[in-house]
């Protein structure tokens, strides 16, 4: 039994680094229809600002979040601006922001690695000792226990702003109908400003958390492939679906590596969400569209 | 929806091909200069290592060339990076052999690498000294033939592997061993086998084996399927950006076992990383860092790249010296004479005295360095052997 609880707690700790970086595509595609792939590319530079933070300006690990969250806020508005609103205004065919936003993370990852910063890995200074939290026989990590307050606090935020907020309204109405809500006098432009400023800020936390409890270089995207799963597995556009589609993951992904063998994880993760897509095509929450991608 | 992603690839593939195509043109013909090729990664998790290497070689080519050169010619050093990727290094290896005309080649440091160019040195005759490539099949076909055009100054993974479980069962009297492996390299996987061989062999149990795919950050279900095996040593044969994860990881656990493993481990990197979780484990290397011998090169580099050096610097140099070694035996800058000079010639390198079998291709006699990390150091323990 407490072999079956460690590696739900182990799924945890996975299951939230995906739901910080899956939310992002969610906001993303709920407004603007297209999956924002140069998230990965944000969540990366975010994981660098805390990393030269902490280790140049010695600043508090507190002010080193901030920092690495107002920094990937910031990227990624100017993303939106220099990237996506000159496609915006001239209408362009989904298919264009999928390529601009994948040419947008090359870019990213390269000017990294030309950079002074350059290719090779790079380690947060050691925060928490490795000396576990034992709960009865079952160990947290105490970073473990940091990221699932961080992620849990940033989301319940996230879900406030959404849901109570008039700010939130506005993102809700113009999820529902970009036209309509224009008409009503929504002003589009900032409604996407501000869920580029959202995904951003929780970008930076998460590539801030990621890079202390990993490493940080210049290819993080890659796990962020994962999370974007996560987003398509609990429902593309839904925050609630990205997030349960995250921790899903995780625990799936733990339970397979402890029960069956790691060679199968990822193989079973995609089978599951094969299997989903198949029975349910908007995801396990996702809401009902027609062609997107 | 189909018709879309193809365009999506197929623009892909366009870019691919334009960022390819721009690198290096070949030089134009220069006979009055001896070529020497280097290929390894400058990009990517093992970018320290190539690095290090990489500017080893420029070091020394340029001490060689201020005093004579080779042969009283000039050498010329021309560098490829490999991205860590087997494709990457087919590739580099055919450009140095068929544009750029190099008489030899030096790298790769990794065993999938160092495998795939094979065949590329066959067609090219071209020899090639691998430097950290431990894997058997580098020099030594699946037929079991020697491969004419490979050549390695390290010892190999079964060496290391074995010499892991004899000191960990003899010296250390561990019984229980687990193994957690990386299943797309080559290098693990040659380690991990012959690890498991000599330690059931003599009389230890491996009570877990796990395994994770390169480019894995996270650990912990398969290493609380070790802990949940309670077992004396883990055995960790990667490189040390998944040892220092993976090392946290199981401390975070609570698994206090001794960690043992090989040359992919040193790295000032690994300290900063896991400094505590590694306190105490154990390393078979290629050399001892506080040799006194390897002390001056390690003095040279620093005072000329203001990095520190790794490993990789005192094989590549060991590798350069062979080399060059061998090209005055042969007396031309031909790449057949010189692979047939390789394993004639002896020389005194800074991890051993360097002699190549002409059997396989593999140094003869090296003892290997047993290291353990004291107090974020290695000390050095005993150099040891196993039959």
């Amino acid at each position: 039994m407490s072999y079956f609880l460690q590696q739900v707690v182990n799924g945890l700790s996975l299951g939230s680094v995906y739901a910080l970086m899956s939310v992002g595509y969610s906001l993303v595609y709920s407004i603007m229809n297209f999956s924002n792939f140069a998230h990965g590319g944000v969540i990366m530079i975010g994981a660098y600002v805390g990393y030269f933070c902490l280790t140049l300006l010695n600043v508090p690990f507190f002010i080193a979040f901030i920092l690495s969250a107002i920094g990937s806020g910031l990227l990624a508005v100017s993303i939106e601006k220099v990237v996506y609103r000159p496609l915006r205004k001239r209408n362009a065919p989904f298919l264009y922001f999928i390529i601009s936003a994948m040419g947008a993370s090359i870019f990213l990852e390269n000017i990294v690695i030309a950079s002074p910063i350059g290719p090779t890995f790079r380690s947060y200074p050691a925060v928490f000792s490795t000396e576990p939290i034992m709960l009865g026989s079952v160990a947290l990590g105490r970073i473990d226990v940091l990221m699932l307050l961080i992620a849990g606090l940033s989301l319940v935020g996230l879900m406030y702003i959404i849901e109570k907020t008039k700010i939130g309204l506005s993102i809700r109405a113009t999820s529902y109908s970009i036209r309509g809500s224009t008409l009503m006098g929504v002003n589009v432009d900032k409604v996407i400003f501000i869920i580029f400023m959202l995904g951003g800020l929780l970008a930076g936390l998460a590539g801030m958390l990621f890079g202390m409890k990993y490493v940080v270089y210049p290819q993080i995207g890659n796990i962020t492939t994962k999370s974007f799963i996560a987003a398509v597995f609990g429902g593309l556009g839904s925050l609630p679906g990205a997030i349960i589609g995250s921790v899903l993951l995780g625990i799936i992904e733990a339970m397979t590596s402890g029960y069956l063998s790691s060679q199968y994880r990822d193989l079973i993760a995609f089978v599951l969400l094969i299997g989903v897509l198949i029975f349910k095509p908007t995801g396990l929450m996702g809401k009902v569209t027609e062609d997107k991608a | 929806m189909k018709k879309r992603f193809s365009i999506i690839i197929s623009i892909l593939l366009v870019l691919t091909m334009i960022i390819t195509a721009c690198g290096n043109g070949g030089g134009g013909p220069a006979e009055d200069t001896i070529k020497i090729g280097w290929i390894g990664s400058l990009t990517g998790d093992q970018a320290v290592w190539g690095t290090c290497e990489s500017n080893t070689i420029k070091m020394l080519i340029e001490e060689v060339n201020a005093n004579g050169g080779i042969l009283g010619k000039k050498v010329e050093g021309i560098y490829y990076d490999t991205k860590g990727d087997a494709a990457e290094a087919v590739n580099a290896t055919k450009r140095l052999a068929s544009q750029d005309k190099v008489v030899a080649i030096i790298g790769p440091n990794a065993s999938g690498q160092a495998i795939a160019i094979s065949s590329v040195l066959e067609e090219y005759k071209v020899p090639d000294i691998a430097t950290v490539a431990t894997n058997p099949k580098v020099t030594v076909g699946d037929d079991g033939k020697v491969k004419e055009f490979n050549f390695r100054v390290c010892f190999i993974d079964p060496y290391q592997g074995a010499v892991a479980a004899g000191y960990a069962y003899d010296r250390l009297g561990l019984r229980k061993a687990a193994i957690l492996y990386d299943v797309a390299s080559d290098y693990s996987q040659g380690f991990t086998e012959f690890f498991e061989k000599t330690f059931t062999e003599k009389g230890g149990t491996i009570v877990a084996k796990e395994a994770f795919k390169e480019g894995d950050v996270e650990f912990k279900p398969q290493l609380s399927r070790i802990k949940d095996a309670n077992p004396d040593l883990i055995l960790m044969p990667y490189y040390y950006k998944e040892v220092a994860l993976s090392a946290n990881q199981a401390r975070e656990l609570g698994i206090d076992a001794v960690l043992m493993g090989g040359d992919g481990w040193p790295s000032e990197q690994l300290m900063t990383m896991a400094a505590d979780a590694i306190e105490g484990s154990y390393i078979v290397n290629h050399l001892d860092f506080n040799d006194p011998e390897v002390k001056p090169l390690r003095d040279r580099y620093s005072a000329k790249y203001n990095l520190p050096m790794e490993l990789n610097g005192y094989m590549a140099h060991d590798a350069f010296l062979l080399l060059k070694a061998a090209i005055e035996d042969a007396g031309a800058a031909d790449p057949v004479k010189i692979a047939e000079s390789l394993t004639k010639v002896s020389v005194e390198g800074v991890t051993g005295t360097i002699k190549l079998s002409p059997e396989d291709h593999n140094p003869i006699g090296k003892q290997a360095a047993i290291v353990k990390i004291e107090n974020a150091d290695y000390v050095f323990q005993e150099k040891y052997g196993v039959e």
